[in-house]
């Protein structure tokens, strides 16, 4: 009875391989934005769905795995600092889709990241790439809503592309799933 | 690229392989002749959304291979390569990994570019996979800045005491390298690495007790303590001992040598790990001490019986390593060697050639005069088989023995001559003919045949340099030997065959002979006059000229060979000085300084062709280094040439010259004081740098008035100074005879200043007087003492007065070291160091110079100075001194006093 078990369990973890083998979907995306803006942490968030107050700012960047929906996406979770955001366009040429990460109840940082994004998608590299931009933070009081970040980021402006902004909160977990079902949307294949 | 991929292949090839082996052997490396550019192409794999993994380690692998060979990457290809691996951080291949740990470290973009993986290394360095832990600390380590260093200090020393060896000996090799620019945070993790020299592994201990020496390295107390601690704790890596043997080693060197019979600290844990299990930790201890300084033969002994052991060692790493040593405790206890001679004799025939060429030279310093031609006929069947540099060594070896035992000469010089038919490089044919060359000078019997077998060499000798050597010595010496006709045919040969400067020498080797030998001379004649149709001008020149001397013109047969009696540097100086100043008028020899005939150094080993054929320097009288440059000898003879200064007697001492202008002024003058018995004499050379105007009746006036000791007696006058050349003229003062008389004198230069007129060049009828101000001149009690060689410094200091004795202390300031403070001291003194004690040891923090000299009427002071220095390389010194007199004892203290 026991070696049967064992081999049932076998043929099932084949015929899942198999299975992945033709319905595999895959993407590539890269988590950019300012310092502080809640990257590391919405990775965290949706690769194990637990929130943590105090992450330590990334140096260079982190490189994380999440399969979801039968969809595994590689995440390059980049650093925020000064000193990082010229690489950040070696790490966003091929991908899928940008997520710009916005820190939505800090209005000061917002002219800065708008400026960096611009800058960003100027690149001839990354024509054409969807962006996602999340306003993260919605939890804090006079956090931005959609309509005045896209006013305030000039989000219209971008030409050739598809754009998508979501207000959301890692902290209360909100909007996550609508963010995984977007980019398990923009998976290829 | 196809030279590049040429080039690259070079390096792996085994030096010593033969030319038939390679041919097979050159299909060696799978990456043979890849080519940058492809490799640079293959490297975008790394950007593909699906790695694999095998393929991009063999591309990575590639990258590493042209980085070792020298390829250079530019930037921006570094920089493309190096996000590129970036990118692989997404597999977790423990393979892969690895590899792109090795390329991050090695490709080393621009530190603003490397940054960027520090956050997936500390990832790494928290992973459970002990490889990733390990590696990503090395490379981790290698690219970090102080600052964030500080904040991932905590997980190194966790590292450094991890229970993985790897991750341990990762972060204190680490440690070890982040010393250098992070010493103070290293500093903070000495628990941690204490505890890791505890560790059970090898490898692990090693490192940690390398590190916690390093930590240490500037401290010397610290160093002894350490060693103190190690020696008794348990050390059980064997690496990790022969690091100890080697700081007790360094301790020992540094601490003070023992008194009399006393056995060194740290003797006894050499001598027992001379009993250890690991032959490395044997023959390190073994080696720790042939090397001690003034080590004993009952030292000695144990060291000397575990290397014999090795001699007979199966590995021929440790017959080298054991047979090398030996070689060199050879140099300096020949006698302690002679036990392993039976067993060095079987390794006379070892495969390996270095071990044999070792095993050859070290039994020629020990053996004795019996076995040297058993040695010669055995060494000469593997001449043929060693590389140059093996062949130097056994050539200088036998030249140190022909001089040890003169009689055995003839088989030995027959070995000489035979080595030199021989093929070989500059190097060593340059060593055969110094070590022959030698060898005539020092046993006279060997003469004859050392030059029969130079005549041979020359004969067919590709080096130039070496052949106008010999052609002179020929010269030389070839006139003076019993049948110098032999000779002649080799030289002529040389004027028939070969190259414009052997050409020249052989040319003047033949004048030579013709001059000294008369009955030769016809002959000679007939040879040189074919040269006058030589198509070299030199060689023309040369035989025109001796033929003109030879037929008795030109200065007649002497003057083929022509003695000058000046000295050598002040000649080369004249002439630079003449040759800078406008030429019209001819070079006068006469305002050089003359030379005393010269001295042949004894002290055979330093001889080689230079001392030989540099016969009138004054300079060639090498001084050894004890002995002090005596200039006196220099001048006594042009003061004696002078009849005004004749009747003054005996110059005691002279003095260094003094500059009494600054540079570049119209007139230069040197003061040179002379010391006689009673009188003091001014030398005063002069030069004038002004060509517009002569100047005549030069002398030199003094104001005695803060030398009221002295008494001006009178002048000797220079007729003319000359032009950029030297003039002397003098000013001869008395003082009590025997006194030591100071004072501050103050000098006017006088003499008559004639303006040449542009138009015609010629000075004007009348001139007129003028002077001008030198610099003032000092005469200090230094300058009556001059240095003595003592033989026993200890007996001479009791035959004198203790009640002469005057002892004072002094603070010399800061100073680099001992031995610099000592040197200046002995400079002021000017006197001679005794028993070598000018020569502080090494690291030493106190040391006693002793000195001797005499002073004017042939009195004789001894002087005792004890230095000290501290930790801020502040030096104090304290001077005891004993004379004749009490005065002076009192003028030596006052030398330093005033200095």
């Amino acid at each position: 009875m026991q070696a049967q078990r064992t081999w049932g369990q076998y043929f099932k973890g084949w015929l899942d391989w198999l299975r992945s083998l033709f319905f595999k979907r895959e993407m590539e995306l890269s988590l950019v934005g300012l310092n502080k803006g809640g990257k590391s942490t919405l990775v965290q968030v949706l690769t194990t769905g637990t929130f943590t107050e105090d992450m330590i700012p990334t140096v260079g960047f982190n490189m994380r795995k999440l399969t979801k929906g039968g969809v595994t996406i590689k995440m390059w979770d980049l650093g925020g600092q000064q000193r990082f955001r010229s690489l950040w366009e070696r790490y966003c040429r091929g991908v899928q889709a940008i997520v710009f990460v916005v820190d939505s109840a800090d209005a000061d940082s917002v002219p800065s990241a708008a400026r960096e994004l611009h800058s960003l998608l100027e690149k001839p590299s990354l024509k054409g790439i969807p962006l996602l931009v999340l306003g993260n933070k919605n939890d804090l009081p006079g956090a931005m809503g959609v309509p005045q970040l896209t006013a305030a980021m000039n989000l219209r402006a971008l030409p050739d592309r598809e754009v998508a902004v979501y207000s959301i909160s890692c902290k209360n977990h909100s909007n996550i799933d609508r963010t995984l079902e977007w980019l398990t949307k923009h998976a290829k294949s | 690229m196809a030279a590049t991929a040429q080039d690259s292949q070079a390096p792996l090839r085994g030096p010593e392989k033969k030319d038939e082996d390679r041919e097979d052997e050159t299909e060696f490396s799978p990456f043979y002749g890849i080519d940058k550019g492809a490799v640079l192409q293959e490297a975008r794999v790394f950007n593909d959304p699906q790695i694999d993994p095998r393929r991009c380690q063999q591309v990575i692998t590639k990258l590493l291979y042209l980085l070792n060979q020298g390829e250079v990457f530019t930037k921006k290809e570094a920089a493309e390569v190096f996000f590129g691996v970036t990118k692989l951080f997404q597999k977790q291949d423990i393979n892969l990994r690895r590899m792109m740990y090795l390329c991050i470290k090695d490709i080393c973009p621009g530190a603003d570019e490397v940054i960027i993986v520090t956050s997936s290394l500390m990832k790494d360095m928290n992973s459970k996979v002990d490889l990733f832990r390990s590696n990503s600390v090395r490379v981790l380590c290698k690219i970090i800045d102080g600052q964030l260093l500080a904040q991932i200090e905590r997980y190194l020393k966790q590292a450094i005491v991890d229970k993985s060896p790897v991750v341990a000996s990762a972060a204190l090799v680490s440690a070890s390298h982040l010393l250098g620019n992070n010493a103070e945070i290293v500093k903070r993790w000495i628990n941690e690495v204490q505890e890791a020299a505890q560790n059970k592994n090898n490898m692990v201990q090693f490192h940690a007790v390398a590190l916690l020496h390093a930590l240490r390295a500037s401290d010397r107390l610290a160093i002894s303590k350490l060693v103190t601690s190690l020696t008794k704790a348990s050390v059980k890596s064997p690496l990790a001992q022969c690091l100890l043997v080697r700081y007790v080693a360094q301790v020992i060197q540094d601490s003070q040598p023992g008194a009399n019979g006393e056995q060194r600290p740290f003797y006894d844990f050499l001598e027992s790990c001379l009993r250890h299990k690991a032959e490395v930790v044997i023959f390190e201890a073994a080696r720790a001490i042939c090397n001690l300084r003034d080590v004993t033969a009952r030292e000695l002994t144990p060291a000397i019986t575990v290397l014999q052991l090795f001699l007979s060692s199966s590995k021929p790493v440790l017959r080298f390593a054991a047979v090398r040593t030996l070689n060199k405790v050879a140099m300096t206890h020949p006698l302690a060697v002679t036990h392993c001679n039976i067993d060095m004799e079987t390794l006379i025939s070892d495969q390996n050639r270095s071990i044999a060429t070792l095993a050859i030279t070290t039994l020629l310093k020990t053996g004795n005069e019996s076995s040297v031609e058993k040695l010669l006929k055995q060494i000469g069947s593997f001449m043929s088989d060693i590389a140059d540099d093996f062949k130097i060594v056994v050539v200088e070896a036998i030249r140190s023995l022909c001089l040890k035992f003169p009689t055995k000469q003839r088989a030995l010089m027959n070995f000489l001559s035979g080595v030199l038919r021989e093929e070989g490089g500059f190097e060593y044919k340059k060593a055969i003919v110094q070590s022959i060359l030698v060898l005539i000078q020092e046993i006279p019997d060997a003469k004859e045949t050392g030059l029969g077998h130079l005549c041979e060499f020359i004969e067919d000798c590709e080096f130039t340099y070496l052949s106008t050597q010999v052609l002179h010595l020929l010269g030389q010496e070839g006139p003076k030997t019993k049948e110098p006709s032999k000779y002649i045919r080799y030289i002529y040969n040389r004027i028939i065959l070969e190259n414009a400067t052997v050409r020249a020498a052989a040319v003047s080797a033949l004048a030579n002979f013709g001059a000294a030998c008369e009955p030769l001379r016809p002959r000679i004649i007939v040879l040189l006059r074919r040269a006058l149709a030589d198509n070299d001008d030199e060689v023309r020149d040369r035989a025109t000229l001796h033929l003109q001397q030879l037929e008795g013109k030109a200065g007649g047969p002497d003057a083929v060979q022509p003695r000058l009696d000046v000295n050598i540097t002040a000649m080369e100086k004249a002439l630079s000085d003449y040759l800078a100043g406008p030429t019209d008028k001819p070079f006068d020899i006469s305002v050089v300084p003359k030379a005393p005939p010269p001295v042949r150094a004894s002290g055979s080993s330093a001889l080689g062709l230079a001392t030989s054929t540099a016969t009138n320097s004054s300079g060639g009288a090498a001084p050894t280094s004890a002995a002090r440059k005596d200039p006196t000898a220099e001048y006594a003879e042009l003061l004696r040439s002078i009849p005004q200064l004749a009747p003054l007697g005996e110059v005691f001492k002279s003095c260094e010259p003094v500059a009494l202008t600054e540079k570049d002024t119209e007139y230069s003058v040197f003061c040179v004081k002379h010391v006689y018995e009673g009188h003091v004499v001014f030398q005063f050379n002069c030069t004038n740098t002004i060509a517009e105007q002569v100047l005549e009746d030069v002398s030199v006036a003094m104001d005695l008035a803060e030398a009221s000791d002295f008494e001006e007696a009178f002048t000797v006058p220079l007729d003319q100074m000359p032009l950029n050349g030297v003039g002397q003229c003098f000013t001869v003062v008395t003082r009590q005879p025997g006194a030591i008389a100071t004072g501050k004198i103050v000098n006017i230069l006088k003499f008559k200043v004639k303006e040449i007129d542009p138009s015609t060049g010629e000075a004007e009828e009348e001139g007129y007087e003028d002077e001008y101000v030198l610099e003032d001149l000092e005469v200090s009690p230094a300058d009556y003492v001059k240095p003595t060689l003592l033989g026993n410094f200890r007996k001479a200091w009791e035959e004198l007065d203790p009640a002469t004795e005057k002892e004072d202390e002094y603070g010399l300031g800061t100073r680099e070291g001992l031995q610099e403070a000592v040197e200046a001291v002995i400079g002021i003194l000017g006197m001679q160091p005794c028993e070598g004690s000018e020569a502080v040891p090494p690291n030493a923090r106190s040391h006693t110079v002793l000195l001797a000299g005499i002073f004017v009427g042939y009195q004789q002071v001894l002087v005792r100075m004890s230095f000290g220095i501290d930790a801020t390389n502040n030096v104090a010194m304290k001077l005891v001194v004993r004379a004749e007199s009490i005065e002076l004892s009192e003028a030596i203290h006052s030398i330093i006093q005033d200095a």
